[in-house]
């Protein structure tokens, strides 16, 4: 029996506004447990496609299937498709000031359990299972202005592992944090595909390509796919590399 | 709060002074709110009520007595919450009575009545002018003092979930505390913009210029605050919320809490009895 | 003429001109805050008094907050109180050396609409009493009142009154935002002076000392009126023309906003006669100044008024039928409170309620049927 995709995009247009284009003619698969990096430079769509794939924002043309159901308006006013959806894939977004909008840590590791309507004990429990996993059980009451960079970031995966999601979104989530931070978020990002889940990143951080992915799809400037590889195939290719802007011709340098 | 100062420094210096004084006062809250005190280990909910019923207290009173009395039990209290009492007295008393001291004085002198001093100038200061500004003061003073207690001896968070007691629907709750945590980034954001334009300057800024730089910041905090906005609501959908919120607190009454409130209900009542 | 004269002498009576002066100067110097009530100046009555007239208001802004549009509703109001509190905190020069700083309502009911306009200053005001046990905490129902109804619906009607129909980057669209914050404080000021000048008369001890707001409504309301069209409504007025300025330059979309408001079916009607509603609102609290006129409406006479009005007879059904029915509170009064201007408010309040029962019951009742025949 043939395992459905978790995500088949078909021909993906999607205009800001309608006017200004986001996304041209974008087509990619990604299977269960795989670990994929979306490439590209600021600007090239990135964090639109990861928004597009968690159903926040609809194409203006083309097909997003997740799990072979067809993701549309209409199909999240379901509440049963719009929970299923909601608990089996989180985005965590880039800005974490954006992800972290309740006063405390506490609160916005329960926020997510409780909007899916599970009980008081229940959310009570994945709370602390998600403060003990990332090891923040000493922030608990703490409001997130008070945070560091990558205090932030681990509140921020928190803040959906609560879910146990099987495919986890990451806008740039190595943007911003110190080495010791991204040293951090690479063995998590790894534990999560080794125990089965789906890892899509959207970086421009050549640096952590190979860690974190097995395939890569780069996202040129002009907002479709021109890529498509292993991080090692993508990286031998220099002259990809430059025409997208991922590097600057003259500092490039091999990893 | 605006501050009272009209001093030579600019209008961005003087902005910048309250909104660091703003985060501090905030920081210094959440520290004490976390000391081992009387009210710190009170539940929130009786609290705010007990707040409340105090408040009521002091507002229908019509003896200067009994409210004196109440300030001093609220003293007291903030005593035995190991709040600093210098540091009480200053931030209740420099602020909004400080202020309400500038509005009741001409009452002295109008308010008709019984004589009491008379002064230069043909001005003459009544008993009951006096009477009257000191009942405004004396509230004013109680009431601020009830409030800051609470807020110094309550982490933000727990008084705005507590707030369910009163009825607030979960939606107001929710922003509520989201507002909270939102004014944090935007005063930081304030603060960054005003640094450096400040660091920018090679002399003081006229009025225009400053305006202008009103109008900008006011500008790119109101883009910054709709951007946030939307991109929060993504996130909020991302994460299962659709349209009615739920909220949640792990507030649990006590012995010790119930046996508090019926200290408060008691002390109230004596004190309105005391206060017709 | 001469009546409004002698009305306006008596709002007057009583204060020496001279010291009008003295304390018109520091009601100058208290603009600043002036407009946030602390608890202490209100009685609680007068308190619990103002929680009711703008409950109705906030009810209608969380239910503005259930419609479709909710879910982004939430967000946007959050920021847009954390905006307003953090202008808030703006110390605005202005010439002569002092500051001041604007409230923002009337620029979140430009950009929100009123209704969410007032839930965004509410949850500003709640902050600031809890966070800073500044603007009271059994004051906010009147604080709410002045700031987040009054000044948000009034600066919204006048706007869209001047720039209804007009490009979004016209130029009349920043006067009427300028214009409409203007009159919207100094109103919401004109409100915050009643509230406070009818302290002395209501609540006072035996022998007359006044028990919160020392003065009376011929100085509270010159002295809000004055000091905040002179300082504070115009820089409400400057921040939000200023601000509506920029949108106009880099984010229109901000703007449109309110441009084409999405209202359910339920609520469109009382959209429509927003304006009766807010008409009615004004007359509801303007009730309490019936309390400075002398005698009684004229026409309005029992018995016993009739003959000392120097009637020299009776009618005669009159006087078979005067006993016959002995109203609750007679005379708008409740003899119980002691104090015949608390009993006519009271009254005032208890017929308001009634009315606004019935009404309601009515349509509930002409609905159904309504609806009752459609189906059929």
């Amino acid at each position: 029996m043939e395992v459905p995709l978790v995500f088949d995009v078909n021909g993906l247009c999607y205009d800001y506004d309608n006017q200004i284009p986001a996304l041209d003619h974008v087509s990619l698969t990604v299977r269960p447990g795989e670990r994929l990096a979306i490439l590209g430079t600021n600007g090239s769509g990135k964090s639109t496609l990861l928004k597009i794939l968690d159903g926040l924002y609809f194409p203006s043309q083309g097909l997003v299937f997740a799990f072979g159901k067809s993701l549309t308006e209409q199909a999240f006013q379901d509440d049963a498709f719009n929970f299923e959806f909601r608990r089996r894939v989180s985005l965590v977004f880039q800005d974490s000031d954006v992800q972290l909008f309740m006063p405390s840590v506490w609160d916005e590791l329960a926020f997510a359990p409780l909007q899916l309507g599970l009980s008081r004990e229940e959310v009570k429990n994945r709370v602390e299972s998600a403060l003990r996993d990332l090891q923040i059980e000493k922030l608990r009451e703490r409001p997130p202005h008070q945070l560091s960079g990558g205090e932030k970031k681990r509140v921020a995966l928190a803040s959906v592992l609560g879910l146990s999601p099987d495919v986890w979104l990451l806008d740039e989530p190595s943007a911003g944090l110190d080495p010791r931070s991204v040293a951090w978020l690479l063995d998590f990002i790894n534990q999560q595909g080794e125990s089965g889940k789906t890892v899509i990143t959207a970086t421009h951080d050549l640096g952590i390509l190979e860690t974190i992915a097995e395939r890569v799809y780069v996202l040129g400037e002009e907002h479709q796919v021109v890529a498509e590889g292993t991080p090692q195939q993508i990286l031998a290719d220099k002259a990809l590399l430059i025409s997208s802007c991922l590097v600057r011709p003259v500092q490039y340098r091999q990893k | 709060m605006s501050s009272k100062r009209t001093g030579r420094s600019s209008f961005v210096e003087r902005t910048l002074v309250d909104i660091n004084a703003t985060l501090e006062q905030s920081l210094f809250a959440e520290q004490t709110a976390r000391l081992p005190g009387l009210l710190q280990e009170l539940d929130p909910r009786l609290k705010i009520l007990s707040a409340l019923l105090v408040l009521l207290a002091v507002g229908v009173s019509r003896n200067l007595l009994v409210i004196l009395v109440l300030y001093f039990l609220v003293l007291a209290l903030a005593l035995f919450s190991r709040v600093p009492l210098a540091f009480f007295v200053k931030r209740v008393w420099l602020f909004i009575p400080f202020f309400t001291g500038v509005v009741a004085l001409p009452a002295l002198f109008i308010t008709p009545g019984p004589v009491l001093v008379h002064l230069p100038l043909g001005l003459i200061i009544t008993k009951t002018g006096l009477t009257t500004a000191l009942f405004l003061l004396l509230r004013v003073g109680t009431s601020v003092s009830v409030a800051v207690l609470l807020i110094l001896t309550t982490p933000w968070n727990s008084v705005l979930k507590s707030m369910g007691v009163l009825r607030l629907p979960p939606v107001i709750i929710l922003i509520l505390g989201m507002t909270y945590r939102y004014i944090h980034l935007l005063l930081h954001l304030t603060n960054d913009m005003f640094l450096s334009r400040k660091s920018r300057l090679l002399r003081r800024m006229r009025g225009p210029e400053e305006r202008r730089l009103i109008a900008a910041t006011s500008g790119t905090l109101l883009n910054k605050s709709l951007q946030v906005s939307s991109e929060v609501h993504l996130a909020m959908q991302s994460r299962g919320f659709r349209n009615y919120p739920r909220t949640m607190d792990t507030f649990k009454m006590r012995t010790i809490d119930w046996l508090s409130g019926a200290v408060v209900i008691i002390t109230v009542a004596t004190a309105i009895w005391l206060g017709k | 003429m001469s009546q409004i004269k002698s009305a306006l002498n008596s709002l007057t009576r009583g204060t020496p001109r001279s010291l009008m002066l003295y304390y018109g100067i520091f009601a100058i110097w208290l603009l600043t805050s002036a407009m946030h009530i602390p608890d202490g100046y209100l009685s609680p009555v007068t308190s619990i008094i103002m929680f009711i007239i703008v409950l109705p208001f906030w009810v209608m802004g969380v239910r503005k907050l259930r419609e479709k549009m909710t879910a982004k509703n939430v967000p946007l109001i959050a920021l847009i109180a954390a905006f307003s509190f953090v202008i808030m905190m703006f110390n605005v020069p202005i010439p002569g050396g002092t500051t001041a700083h604007a409230v923002g309502g009337a620029l979140a009911a430009i950009i929100m609409g009123p209704e969410i306009a007032t839930m965004a200053v509410l949850i500003a005001l709640v902050i600031q009493a809890f966070f800073f046990g500044d603007g009271g905490i059994l004051a906010l129902g009147a604080n709410c009142f002045n700031m987040a109804v009054v000044l948000p619906y009034v600066s919204y009607a006048i706007y869209q009154a001047i720039s209804k129909n007009q490009p979004l980057i016209s130029k009349r669209r920043i006067f009427g935002a300028a214009l409409g914050g203007w009159i919207g404080l100094t109103v919401a000021a004109f409100f915050a002076g009643f509230e406070f000048g009818i302290q002395p008369m209501l609540f006072h001890t035996a022998n007359g000392t006044p028990l919160y707001a020392p003065y009376p409504l011929s100085v509270s309301i010159p002295a809000m009126v004055f000091a905040h069209a002179l300082v504070a409504s115009p820089i409400e007025a400057l921040i939000t023309a200023l601000v509506v300025a920029y949108l106009q330059r880099t984010n229109q979309s901000a703007l449109e906003f309110v441009k084409k408001p999405e209202i359910s079916p339920e609520l469109s009607g009382f959209v429509r006669w927003r304006a009766l509603w807010i008409g009615l609102a004004v007359l509801i609290v303007l009730v309490p100044i019936g309390l400075l006129a002398p005698g009684t409406a004229w026409g309005e006479w029992g018995t016993e008024q009739l003959s000392s009005r120097g009637l020299a007879f009776i009618p005669q059904g009159m006087a078979k039928l005067s006993g016959l029915w002995s109203a609750p509170l007679s005379g708008y009064d409740l003899p119980a409170l002691r104090n015949s201007n608390l009993g006519y408010i009271l009254s005032g309040i208890v017929g308001t309620i009634v009315i606004g029962i019935v009404a309601w019951l009515f349509t509930m009742l002409v609905t159904i049927r309504k609806s009752e025949t459609k189906e059929t």
